[in-house]
């Protein structure tokens, strides 16, 4: 298995754990809680997108090495 | 049952927590809780001098030269238990300057030194809540700080002692599945504070499944290069961490829930709304 499909699956695994942890800390309620996950998860992958997006960005112009 | 009224706090909770922060026991002594605080004084420095003695106060060489600093052992979990570090730190400090061989038990000394720290929390959560009066037998909750402590012991172990069964399993299953999946992937290299001090700081907040493993795997040989030790390390201390944050969700649902309790609202604990409790 390539190593990017490894680290999207690990990141994955723990991005679930993360938001999990974050809705049941705000939401006392199980069932409130249950219906902001998703939300929340896909906040969650889409910033860390970005963050990926800008990083690969200045690792190709700013910060190249090359 | 009658519902017991609001009654007047025992002393200053923040006051308490700090007392019992630079001397186990001392926030119950403050609250005139002698045996609670002689129980806390002796159970949590006796695991630090146990630990001292196994380990020979070696714990802080672990760290590499470069690390070494005032404040580097204040990261470590034994900043829990304050006297127990400064006296580690002023005693023992970083050795003496040049490499020993480490006794065979250093391994065992440093769990029961982090351990006291972690454990002199939920002493801290105790003296807070005992100043408030929230842990009254009466009120038939079960205890804050033992709901924390079971939080800590087995990740949703709080949750489910609460009647939270779902959320509980739910917990367990993400926390422990992702420390096993980090053990895993870093061939139980993650379980050797030598190795990664403060990232096993971290782990340890996971509770029985981290001690429990590092005694049946911990310190392995590594002999090879290990392709995702740095991924599993990190996935096996995230889990700790977030743990806390699990720990953190059972005392705030404790705490509203006997704080209702105290004021005889029949609201469930689920609602976020904290009553006041006047004094």
């Amino acid at each position: 298995m390539s190593d990017l499909l490894v680290h999207l699956g690990l990141l994955l695994v723990i991005s679930v754990a993360i938001v999990t942890l974050g809705v049941f800390f705000s939401y006392p309620d199980d069932e409130e809680a249950f219906k902001r996950l998703p939300r929340r998860l896909g906040v969650f992958l889409l910033g860390c997108a970005t963050v990926v997006a800008i990083m690969t960005l200045i690792g190709y112009t700013t910060a190249s090495l090359g | 049952m009658p519902l017991p009224r609001p009654r007047k706090q025992a002393g200053d909770p923040n006051v308490a927590a700090l007392l019992t922060w630079f001397l186990p026991g001392g926030g119950h002594f403050y609250l005139g809780r002698m045996r609670t605080g002689l129980v806390g004084f002796v159970v949590v420095w006796g695991l630090y001098w146990l630990g001292l003695e196994l380990s020979d106060g070696m714990g802080f060489e672990f760290l590499n030269k470069e690390l070494r600093g005032p404040f580097a052992p204040a990261l470590a979990p034994e900043l829990g238990n304050l006297s127990g570090l400064l006296w580690q730190s002023r005693t023992y400090g970083f050795g003496l300057g040049f490499p020993r061989v480490f006794p065979e038990s250093v391994h065992l000394g440093v769990m029961c030194t982090a351990c006291s720290g972690i454990l002199n929390i939920f002493l801290m959560i105790k003296a807070h809540a005992d100043a408030r009066h929230l842990e009254e037998p009466v009120l038939g909750q079960l205890p804050l700080s033992l709901a924390c402590f079971f939080a800590w012991v087995v990740p949703g172990g709080g949750h489910y002692l609460q009647g939270r069964r779902k959320r509980g399993l739910i917990v367990f299953i993400l926390l422990t599945g992702i420390f096993v999946l980090g053990t895993w992937l870093s061939e139980g290299s993650n379980l050797d504070r030598q190795r990664h001090f403060y990232y096993w700081g971290g782990q340890l907040m996971g509770g029985m499944p981290v001690i429990g493993l590092e005694q049946f795997f911990g310190q392995p040989v590594v002999s090879h290069e290990i392709k995702y030790a740095e991924a599993g390390l990190a996935l096996a201390s995230l889990a700790g961490l977030l743990n806390i944050l699990a720990i953190l969700d059972v005392y705030g649902w404790g705490e509203r829930s006997a704080l209702r309790a105290m004021s005889g609202d029949p609201l469930p604990a689920s609602s976020s709304t904290i009553p006041e409790v006047k004094a």
